[in-house]
């Protein structure tokens, strides 16, 4: 994009006409003279004409062509919940690809001393470099995310935006707010910690108080009816391998309806 | 002075009316340069107060490598006194740009030549 060079302003013949102390037409020239060379005034002048035509051309949301963004203002910021939970989502998968580098889900110990997983956590936390960090990323974003989509949930059902014609969407937010529990709750098992062994364990129970199919979930879930190296090997594998390819196929199919769709406006 | 329709007394400081394109690069780099010197005057007490900062430890080397040893004391003296001018020169820069409006801007009963 090439600037038109403007009709030059006057600008010595106009200060020598002012009353101006030495060092206001020094401040004046310099910074005359920067203009004439850099031209940030010119393009910031290009960005916001771009602002204003782009923002004519937009068509018109429901909002703007009924006049109700002064009753609906306050619900926008709700309506980012589903973009922040992608986000988080994203972030803890890159956060959690490079822990992958540094974990392993080996329950495995020499009697008396910590197993293999929660020794690679304690590595992670102490020794490794920005490791603290890393796991810390991978922990919050994964907190954020399940509550983003549960307040994404929530603005859904309160704004209606469950109804006709996106019934099939609602549905689809289900099964995603089912896998990202399920995300957590594998995560939450990986450090064999005590904290993730009870989990794990009241995991199993609820499983067998299940009539009929409870047993046969258990072994499949958990590999058996105690806590064993199966169990942390099938946490490990759904959380990294199973989970992450359903739930973000399941997602791009829910984002991609979202935008056949179009957003459900506020009426 | 006082007669002058550019400056004006009553207001406190002084006043000077300019053409808007003017206007417009005096707020653009004024405001530019008053943030960048007041980021580097931080960045100079940074220098001055932390024993990790990146500055502090790129001069020293810098001493060291044409023979020069430095004393902690001195340096922190002048990191400081160097900070404090950039803080005195970006509220300058800032303070002398505010004293600028556009012809069209402001109030026009002080104008001689609108009224």
């Amino acid at each position: 994009m090439s600037l038109e060079r403007k009709d030059e302003h006057d600008h010595k013949g106009w200060m020598q006409e002012r009353d101006l102390t030495p060092v206001e037409s020094i401040y004046l020239t310099v910074l005359m003279w920067l203009d004439k060379r850099l031209r940030i005034v010119d393009y910031l002048e290009i960005l916001e004409n771009l602002y204003y035509k782009v923002n004519m051309q937009m068509p018109k949301s429901h909002t703007e062509q009924y006049n109700l963004d002064n009753k609906f203002w306050y619900w926008y910021p709700l309506y980012a919940l589903g973009s922040f939970s992608t986000i988080a989502y994203v972030v803890a998968a890159v956060s959690g690809a490079l822990l992958g580098f540094y974990y392993s889900p080996a329950a495995a110990g020499a009697s008396g001393s910590p197993t293999v997983a929660y020794e690679q956590i304690t590595f992670i936390m102490t020794d490794l470099n920005l490791g603290f960090f890393l796991r810390s990323l991978h922990r919050w974003s994964a907190q954020v995310m399940v509550a983003a989509v549960f307040l994404h949930m929530l603005r859904v059902y309160f704004t209606g935006a469950y109804k006709e014609p996106r019934e099939l969407n609602w549905i689809i937010g289900i099964v995603l707010i089912s896998l990202t529990m399920v995300f957590g709750y594998t995560g939450y098992l990986l450090p064999w910690d005590q904290l993730a062994f009870w989990a794990g364990q009241i995991g199993v129970e609820m499983a067998l108080s299940v009539p009929v199919a409870g047993e046969w979930a258990a072994q499949l879930v958990f590999g058996g009816f105690t806590l064993t190296q199966s169990t942390l090997q099938r946490m490990y594998i759904l959380h990294v391998f199973f989970l992450p390819f359903i739930a973000t196929t399941v997602i791009a199919i829910h984002i991609g309806i979202v935008w056949m769709q179009g957003i459900a406006e506020p009426h | 002075m006082s007669e002058d329709p550019d400056s004006d007394a009553a207001g406190g400081g002084r006043d000077i009316a300019v053409p808007m394109e003017l206007y417009k690069s005096i707020t653009v780099f004024s405001t530019l340069f008053a943030v960048v010197f007041v980021l580097l005057a931080f960045v100079m007490f940074d220098a001055a107060t932390l024993d990790r900062s990146f500055v502090r430890g790129l001069v020293q080397d810098a001493f060291g490598a044409v023979g020069l040893g430095v004393g902690g004391q001195p340096l922190t003296i002048a990191f400081a006194l160097v900070g404090f001018a950039f803080l005195t020169t970006g509220s300058g820069i800032y303070i002398v740009g505010s004293r600028f409006r556009a012809e069209e801007m402001g109030n026009a009963k002080n104008e001689a030549d609108e009224t």
